[in-house]
């Protein structure tokens, strides 16, 4: 190749780099059509807003001492850049898996690009190029505000920090967040290509998707995780010999990374008090227990930061290898997944059987169930809600082994485990069956609307009904060791009704066709997410409560169950009331524009 | 009560640009009428209303004599419509899509389904039934939107551009198929651009430029009224195109031949 051809393909690779990065920002990020500066602005406020949260949240006992020591400081340092290196590898580890199709070339690539008279390792060099400055841009975002904050604020009180240990700590806590970050975005990147290249290209389209979701519950998990994670927990697993669960390794790694380039800067600061403290007597007890106990961990987190240091370069060379070996040559067409299997057609059948004389129900409930199990961000959201429900039962179940129950009596929080897992899935699914499952191919549903809504969304509800049961299954070996028998048939039993009536009531003021119309976000997040968390706490511990009360006796199981079955009836006639009025769906809602929420324009009118 | 499809003075804009001006056209049963026009003419948004899925900005469409606005979903239960882009749901295979088609329209079970493997069949697509629709060519994906418009056996058939992608048996098939609708009873409007089909299978045509109508009626009529024997073809060349298409042709080769 002569330097003018090599200057030319560069200059490809740059031009197809700009065009994946757009199309990944564009097409996978953002919907097609949304207002692509709104979209990103409003993302970008909102990861930057909760990080600033997390930081201040993190450093209310620096800003509110007096004077901070430096060796407790270290310690507590510890527990907090966890969550900050925690947050970092989930967070970017979860970006990658929201562009998981975009990773690798597709066949609108071959379709697009395949004519052109451009090889393919220039392609790929540029679809590498493109998903590694979004990880990279992803991580920096991220983590630049946190990086400045939190330094700062952990020295604000500690005399003895001169400005240019600020500046270096500030470097060090930047360069470790974003070297995790990174390592979370390349081990999804690894793991697929991995499996690509064991698998094959035929058997990955089989397990892609299932394999998205798993990835996708694991991460969110770990990132609800983290911040249960005790400042004892993290001094426990770095000393030995207190063994980390693996998932915690990886952040062990970075945490000596930043420890041992950065960690005797505040360790080793002198105790410097202000002015008007030069005669309070100071605990230098305490500080200097807490620098000796700090000096002591130093060995084992150089150990720990050379794990870092070798596994980065092998999972970013893990993921550059199986991504050029698997990305060699242009994809061909998708055939895409095979025909049903038989177990599936029979499900199906089955299915067909019980819903025979209505055939709109039938439409609900199959396309409620193929969109929820193969829409790529259907199928996100729902693994969002199930690690939430996961998260909550490790939580209660590593508490639980701490405390241990009464056989005959378990707490509250274990038949919370249950309700949690069904009602985070129903506001999974009530949220999911909002977006549309393609709206481009809206026109479809609304070409062959019939005006009445009714038994579709019943076969919506009958949908997630069963989505409902395969939680029950899974949960039941859990419940059987936990209640016994009895106990967890009934409070499966329970649970099942539990969910039919949240059902009718997510869906008690839904007026939209699901899946069919278009996406409306909620109007004031801020408020409505974090009261519906609440919410979601006091119904759940409420009825857990409920529950074991009405397990106590037959005569209170029987009371409990009439009540429950009256409040599912009661909310489903409900339902069938408001229903009884018919109104014209809006299949083509907008929300309001940028002035118009802010009362801009309203503003503007006014004063004219 | 004169039963067919009559649209009365439809006007629309998009902000303040009228995508269509003062447009009017009858349709009758066993009729096919051939709506032409360029780029830009406003064919798919006269297409859009007349489905029902846009509302005109004024003017009126009546469907044996009702408007359409005032009953919707029974307006669109007698229509069938292939829409000028393949957007499907392509997690879905061929059969579950008509499937769901079939369903929301109401088909029975026994039916729907021995309708759906009977056109699946018929089309050529049985061996691809189960396989996602994100893996179809666009012919294979015309045939699913060209199943899904008949599957319920509508009175009012609105084709945009169906023939756009199908090889070339299917093809024929379509261009036998619609003369026999027709002469069913069932009323057909035909868009496109392959005037070849358009001049063998309308008895009469719309012509379409910038919003407005420039020509309706037979193109017998239409041949007199340019007062020539032309073909279909030459006609609307006369009737909207601005440029000299021999000159622009010669044109663009000489753009293509620069080298320097």
């Amino acid at each position: 190749m002569t330097p003018h051809e090599a200057a030319g393909d560069r200059d490809l690779v740059r031009l197809l780099t700009r065009l994946f990065l757009r199309r990944l920002v564009d097409h996978d990020v953002i919907s097609p059509h949304a207002d692509r500066h709104e979209s990103l602005a409003v993302l970008y406020a909102l990861t930057v807003s909760l990080a600033v949260f997390v930081t201040f949240f993190l450093s209310v006992t620096y800003l509110s001492a007096f004077i901070q020591l430096p060796g407790p400081a270290a310690l507590s340092a510890l527990s907090d850049r966890f969550l900050f290196i925690a947050a970092s590898i989930t967070t970017s580890a979860l970006g990658a898996l929201m562009v998981w199709d975009a990773l690798s070339l597709e066949p609108r690539d071959a379709a697009i690009l395949g004519p052109l008279p451009i090889s393919t390792r220039t392609i790929s060099v540029a679809k590498l190029a493109a998903a590694v400055i979004f990880g990279a841009v992803l991580t920096i975002a991220l983590n630049a505000v946190p990086s400045v904050l939190y330094p700062a604020f952990l020295t604000l009180n500690i005399g003895g920090t001169r400005g240019a240990d600020l500046l270096q700590l500030i470097a060090v806590h930047a360069t470790t967040v974003t070297m995790a970050g990174l390592f979370g975005f390349f081990a999804i990147l690894a793991v697929r290509g991995a499996v690509r290249l064991l698998v094959g290209e035929g058997g990955f389209r089989r397990v892609s998707s299932g394999l998205q979701s798993l990835l996708v519950v694991s991460m969110v998990t770990a990132l609800l995780l983290a911040p249960t994670v005790r400042a004892a927990d993290v001094r426990g697993w770095i000393g030995v010999p207190v063994e980390a669960r693996w998932p915690a390794r990886p952040v062990l790694w970075f945490l000596g990374v930043n420890e041992t380039l950065a960690g005797h800067l505040v360790a080793e600061t002198p105790i410097v008090p202000p002015p008007r403290f030069l005669f309070v007597d100071i605990p230098t007890n305490e500080d200097r227990a807490a620098r000796v106990a700090y000096r002591a961990l130093l060995p084992r987190l150089a150990t720990l930061e050379r794990h870092a240091v070798l596994s980065m370069p092998l999972v970013i060379g893990l993921a550059l290898a199986t991504f050029l070996w698997t990305n060699r040559r242009l994809p061909e067409r998708s055939a895409g997944v095979p025909a049903a299997s038989r177990m599936r057609a029979i499900a199906r059948r089955i299915a067909e059987r019980c819903t025979e004389h209505d055939p709109e129900t039938q439409a609900g409930f199959f396309f409620a169930l193929q969109t929820l199990t193969r829409s790529a961000a259907h199928r996100t959201l729902l693994a969002i809600a199930v690690a939430v429900g996961l998260t909550h039962a490790l939580m209660i179940l590593a508490q639980s082994g701490r405390h241990v129950f009464e056989v005959h009596s378990p707490p509250a929080s274990m038949f919370a485990i249950g309700i949690m897992s069904l009602l985070s899935l129903l506001i999974g699914v009530g949220y999911a069956v909002r977006v549309p499952a393609a709206p481009a191919a809206n026109w479809m549903i609304r070409m062959t609307w019939c005006g009445d809504e009714r038994r579709y969304t019943a076969g919506v509800k009958r949908a997630a009904i069963v989505l409902v049961t395969v939680i029950l299954v899974l949960l039941l070996p859990l419940h059987l060791a936990l209640f016994g028998t009895r106990i967890a048939v009934l409070h499966s039993l329970f649970g099942l009704v539990l969910a039919a009536a949240a059902l009718d009531l997510l869906f008690l003021f839904t007026r939209t066709l699901p899946f069919a119309c278009t996406y409306v976000p909620i109007e004031n997040p801020k408020i409505v997410w974090p009261a519906g968390f609440v919410g979601l706490l006091l119904v759940t511990y409420g009825f857990a409560r409920a529950e074991r009360w009405g397990m106590e006796t037959p005569g209170k199981t029987i009371a409990c169950g009439v009540a429950l079955a009256a409040i599912a009836l009661g909310v489903n006639a409900i339902d069938r009331l408001r229903r009884q009025e018919r109104r014209p769906i809006n299949f083509e809602g907008r929300p309001a524009l940028a002035t118009q929420r802010l009362g801009l324009f309203e503003h503007v009118t006014t004063h004219d | 009560m004169q039963s067919g499809l009559d649209a009365r003075h439809l006007t629309k804009y998009y902000a303040a640009i009228p995508a269509i001006r003062d447009f009017s056209l009858t349709l009758r049963p066993g009729q096919v009428l051939g709506l032409l026009g360029p780029n830009g003419s406003g064919k798919s948004t006269t297409v859009s209303l007349l489905t029902g899925l846009r509302e005109p900005s004024t003017g009126q469409i009546l469907f044996d004599g009702r408007n359409i606005a005032d009953y919707p979903a029974e307006y669109k239960a007698r229509v069938g419509y292939v829409p000028e882009e393949t957007h499907l749901y392509t997690f879905l295979s061929g059969r579950e899509q008509l499937d769901l088609i079939g369903r929301l329209r109401r088909l029975p079970g026994d039916l729907r389904t021995r309708k759906i493997m009977a056109l699946l069949d018929l089309f050529g697509l049985t061996g691809a039934a189960d396989q996602p629709i994100s893996g179809y060519s666009k012919g294979m994906r015309q045939k699913i939107l060209i199943i899904s418009a008949l599957l319920h056996d509508p009175d009012l058939l609105i084709l945009d551009e169906p023939e756009s992608g199908l090889d070339l048996a299917a093809s024929l098939v379509l261009r036998h198929l619609i003369p026999i609708l027709a002469a069913r009873g069932k009323m057909i409007l035909y868009s496109s651009h392959v005037l070849d089909y358009v001049e063998r299978l309308c008895a009469e045509v719309i012509v379409l430029h910038r919003g407005r109508i420039v020509a309706q009626g037979p193109v017998t009529q239409l041949r007199a009224m340019m007062q020539r024997e032309s073909s279909l073809e030459e006609i609307i060349a006369q009737l909207v195109t601005t440029v000299d298409p021999a000159g622009a042709a010669r044109e663009i080769a000489d753009v293509v031949g620069q080298h320097a």
